[in-house]
């Protein structure tokens, strides 16, 4: 029999992690661009979660009336949540942070104002919707078991699937020995001469859209899976020295690449246009890039609505994820966000996404590490891991990216 | 139910979350610290203070404790009691000592990772106390609550007559007090100013009464209280002294909700009229009537309110205060001064996590029942409304805006009887929306709360008078301005 081990907590880890990741980097855009501290950010994410639900099962909240068209799919549903709380974004900074803002608020009245307007969104929710469970209308999605036997000749991959309660083998397949060893060498060997290849060119005015680190850990990783796929060979037996089981579905890989694909789209406005200019030099120093013309009012109310956009995002994935949107996700996820934020270093939207997937990992393995009876500590290891940090290096792990 | 038992519960709600309140005061308005793990405190307080009384053996009770130090006491006279004040002290040391352990590592960090911090810490200590039953019982919480010198009520003096004069005549001294200062403090109003808030009074009661009969009288109602706003609005506008006016407007409404409309709705008006005026006295406890348990218990929180609230502005007017208000102003000037400021930030948090622990002993009593749903984020954010609304670094203020904000919360409780019962959970969301539009409202507008920021009666060395409110506050960058 297989148990799943330290590489399945790794995948969900991943998983988690992209959930968490499309909470932090909007909030650290608000924080480090619009400059609040936003405690309401995680009802935002609350929010943007119903948003979608309007749509997607409109029948289940009681004060509004049924859509004429009737219940539409969960990826309408989110792309109408992303519309919404764009919209929304831009509500908060018009109506609320804007007017604070030019009474030149300090930060803890910033973070006041932000826990007021939580209050009012979270019961905003309860109100309209009350507070039960829901989840969304999608099709069922089931489990895919990546089963992996280490035996002295090679590596035996199974993958299985649970249909009608029995365990039914969908494909098989199997590394020799000596052509892993070749696969891991030569996607290590490629991921470092990418590394090389774009760090010679690397001078003070160069901006890499994608990071030479970044790019050469993913170029690597194509390249593993690559060989993996193209390689495949006969099974090397079942008769394993070590064995483990990767839980996998389509949802999970789903979130991560919507994730993932969110975050290029982000990089690629940060670093190729010049709102994304703006919104640096902003970030960096506000008055220096208002001297240079940098229109700091548009900049804001642009990050409002892409931290709008990318709450909605964490909510849909996360409410889908979970099977369960309730008034409280928002708030539960928070403390995780927040965690990954200050992690990465408040000022940069990379150390976010970075800290986010540090974050998420950390929660699956700690909970696969500890006792099962400490299970119900996975935000405490997120903040056990943060306060670590603090203390050794008190403005995150990569503060001045 | 007389609307004399609702005052009775709301104050005694104040006055916990009062105390409550004044800590979380002496650590962010005094001494610049945002700790939004605030409740954790008061959890730790209700929870040791109540295995701290409770008796050893205790059915369905599976965690730590039982140390029935009441009991153990009995033998000396009030032993009662005092074992249960020894609980209390024990509920204030152990929030202190928490709050110890988390400020030393988390205290050097920025107001901001702070925050966030002090938030996160608060929700796994309350997840610790939800997950580990054999600490304090997990998630089946403490019906065991001691409840100090409980045998003794009802109190009475003897014969009916004697305790309606005597309880009934102390009720009816502090209606009156009450009606002094709140004159005294209006004395000045103008005409103007008095007869529109009279009239706003009146047309927003008609307003409340029409919306109550519904129907197509609903827009009767609207308009009403549309136009009630708009005389209340010309009232503030026209007075001299905006704050009197208000105040005479809310006197009025409080003295005609509770003396008015009882005659009203009540089946036996003058019965409910007159629980209402002699509120100490309860004529059903007991045979000859008197002083039952909630009323004591009222006067009981009331009390640690009072001895929080003086132990709290002797801190303030003292140089130590001084120290901490500027360690909240700017943290490099004392300590270029010599002061070793990060001691003074983890006193000022040990001092209000203690008084939270207190705060924490009279709810437990209050409820006669603890359990960890009870000590959720949300009691901090209330707690940080109530010294926003009231004014930050005032202590007075920090109690009126208790007052206010539960005023606000539980008063319109009320409202639940026209409604159909399944409509509470929304009610209670829509005040809570409520709250938190308030909260950003009163800090663009009045960012400085009801009260403002107390005067202080140091005597700086070299010169006369203390500085004035206004001066202090230019000095601290201006935030009072609007």
């Amino acid at each position: 029999m297989v148990d799943t081990g330290l590489l399945d907590a790794l995948a969900q880890g991943l998983v988690t992690g992209s959930i968490i990741a499309a909470g932090a980097i909007g909030l650290s855009l608000v924080y480090s661009i619009a400059e609040v501290p936003n405690f309401a950010h995680g009802d935002m994410i609350t929010v943007g979660a119903y948003f979608a639900l309007v749509v997607n099962r409109p029948d289940e909240i009681a004060l509004l009336p049924g859509l004429p068209g009737g219940a539409v799919s969960l990826v309408l549903a989110g792309l109408f949540a992303l519309v919404a709380a764009s919209a929304f974004g831009a509500l908060y900074e018009l109506a609320i942070f804007r007017r604070f803002r030019s009474k030149e608020a300090d930060l803890i009245t910033m973070v006041i104002v932000s826990l007021g307007l939580a209050l009012v969104l979270r019961n905003l929710v309860l109100f309209v919707a009350g507070s039960r469970n829901i989840s969304y209308e999608t099709p069922v999605v089931r489990d895919v078991n990546w089963d992996l036997y280490l035996t002295g000749s090679g590596l035996t991959v199974q993958r299985t699937q649970r249909q009608a309660g029995d365990i039914a083998l969908l494909a098989e397949w199997g590394y020799p020995l000596w052509l892993l060893l070749g696969i891991v060498a030569a996607a290590g060997a490629v991921g470092y001469g990418v590394y090389r290849w774009r760090t010679t060119d690397e001078d003070f005015r160069t901006v890499h859209l994608v990071s030479p680190r970044v790019l050469g850990v993913l170029s690597g990783l194509a390249t593993l899976l690559a060989l993996v796929y193209a390689l495949r060979f006969d099974p090397q037996g079942t008769d394993a020295l070590w064995s483990t089981r990767i839980g996998t579905s389509y949802k999970d890989i789903a979130i991560v690449v919507v994730v993932a694909v969110a975050m290029f789209l982000l990089n690629l406005v940060l670093k190729a246009t010049r709102l994304g200019k703006g919104m640096r030099a902003t970030a960096d120093n506000m008055d220096l890039a208002e001297v240079r013309g940098v229109d700091v009012d548009r900049i804001q109310l642009v990050v409002w609505v892409i931290a709008g956009l990318l709450t909605a995002l964490a909510g849909v994935l996360a409410g889908w994820s979970a099977s369960n949107v309730n008034p409280n996700m928002g708030f539960t996820l928070l403390l995780p966000v927040f965690a990954a934020v200050i992690l990465g270093g408040i000022r940069s939207p990379y150390g976010a996404a970075a800290g986010a997937i540090l974050i998420g990992i950390s929660m699956d393995v700690g909970v696969y590490l500890l006792p099962s009876g400490l299970a119900t500590y996975r935000t405490a290891i997120a903040f056990v891991v943060l306060i670590g940090v603090l203390l050794v290096k008190p403005d995150g792990l990569w503060g001045d990216v | 139910m007389a609307l004399a038992d609702f005052a009775v519960s709301l104050v005694t709600f104040v006055a916990i979350y009062g105390l409550f309140a004044l800590g979380l005061n002496l650590k962010f308005g005094f001494t610049g610290l945002i700790d939004f793990g605030h409740v954790a405190y008061f959890m730790v307080g209700g929870y040791v203070t109540a295995v701290l009384t409770m008796p050893a053996q205790v059915t369905g009770y599976d965690g730590l404790g039982g140390y029935a130090l009441p009991a153990m006491l009995a033998v000396v006279p009030g032993g009662d009691v005092l074992g249960w004040l020894l609980g209390v002290a024990g509920g204030m040391v152990a929030a202190a000592l928490v709050s110890l352990l988390v400020g030393v590592p988390t205290l050097r960090l920025r107001e901001d990772y702070l925050a966030i911090t002090a938030l996160g810490i608060a929700t796994i200590l309350n997840e610790v106390v939800r997950n580990e039953q054999w600490l304090f019982n997990g998630p089946f919480g403490i019906r065991t609550v001691h409840q100090p010198a409980s045998a003794a009520f009802p109190l009475g003096l003897g014969s009916f007559t004697l305790n309606l004069v005597v309880f009934g005549g102390l009720s009816v001294l502090v209606l009156a007090y009450a009606g002094y200062r709140v004159g005294r403090y209006v004395k000045d109003i103008d005409g103007t100013g008095a007869g529109l808030g009279l009239a706003s009074v009146a047309i927003l009661g008609g307003a409340i009464g029409a919306l109550t009969r519904g129907g197509s009288l609903l827009v009767v109602g609207v308009a009403l209280a549309v136009v009630g706003v708009v005389v209340l609005r010309e009232a503030v506008r026209r007075s001299l002294e905006p704050e009197r006016t208000l105040a005479l407007v809310v006197a009025l409404a409080v003295a005609a909700w509770y003396f008015v409309q009882p005659l009203l709705a009540a089946s036996n008006p003058t019965v409910t009229l007159q629980t209402n005026v002699m509120f100490l006295f309860d004529p059903v406890a007991g045979p000859n009537g008197g002083l039952d348990y909630d009323r004591f218990f009222m006067l009981l929180s009331l009390g640690f309110l009072a001895g929080g609230y003086l132990w709290c502005q002797r801190t303030i007017n003292s140089p130590y205060g001084r120290v901490l208000r500027a360690v909240r102003d700017d943290e490099d000037v004392p300590r270029a001064l010599g002061k070793e400021t990060f001691r003074y930030k983890i006193q000022a948090l040990l001092f209000g996590s203690a008084l939270a622990g207190a705060a924490g002993s009279l709810y437990t009593i209050h409820l006669g029942f603890i359990s960890p749903d009870q000590f959720g984020a949300m009691i901090t954010f209330f707690a940080f409304s109530s010294v926003i609304i009231g004014g930050t670094a005032n202590n007075a203020g920090v109690v009126l805006g208790t007052a206010v904000f539960w005023a606000i919360n539980s008063g319109t409780q009320f409202l639940n009887d026209y409604f159909p019962s399944e409509y509470a959970v929304k009610l209670a969301a829509a005040r809570l929306i409520f709250i938190g539009a308030l909260l950003i409202v009163i800090l663009y507008y009045r960012p400085e709360g009801i009260l403002g920021e107390q005067d202080y009666d140091i005597n700086l060395p070299g010169d006369g008078p203390a500085p004035s409110r206004d001066e202090t506050a230019a000095a601290a960058g201006g935030d009072a301005d609007d």
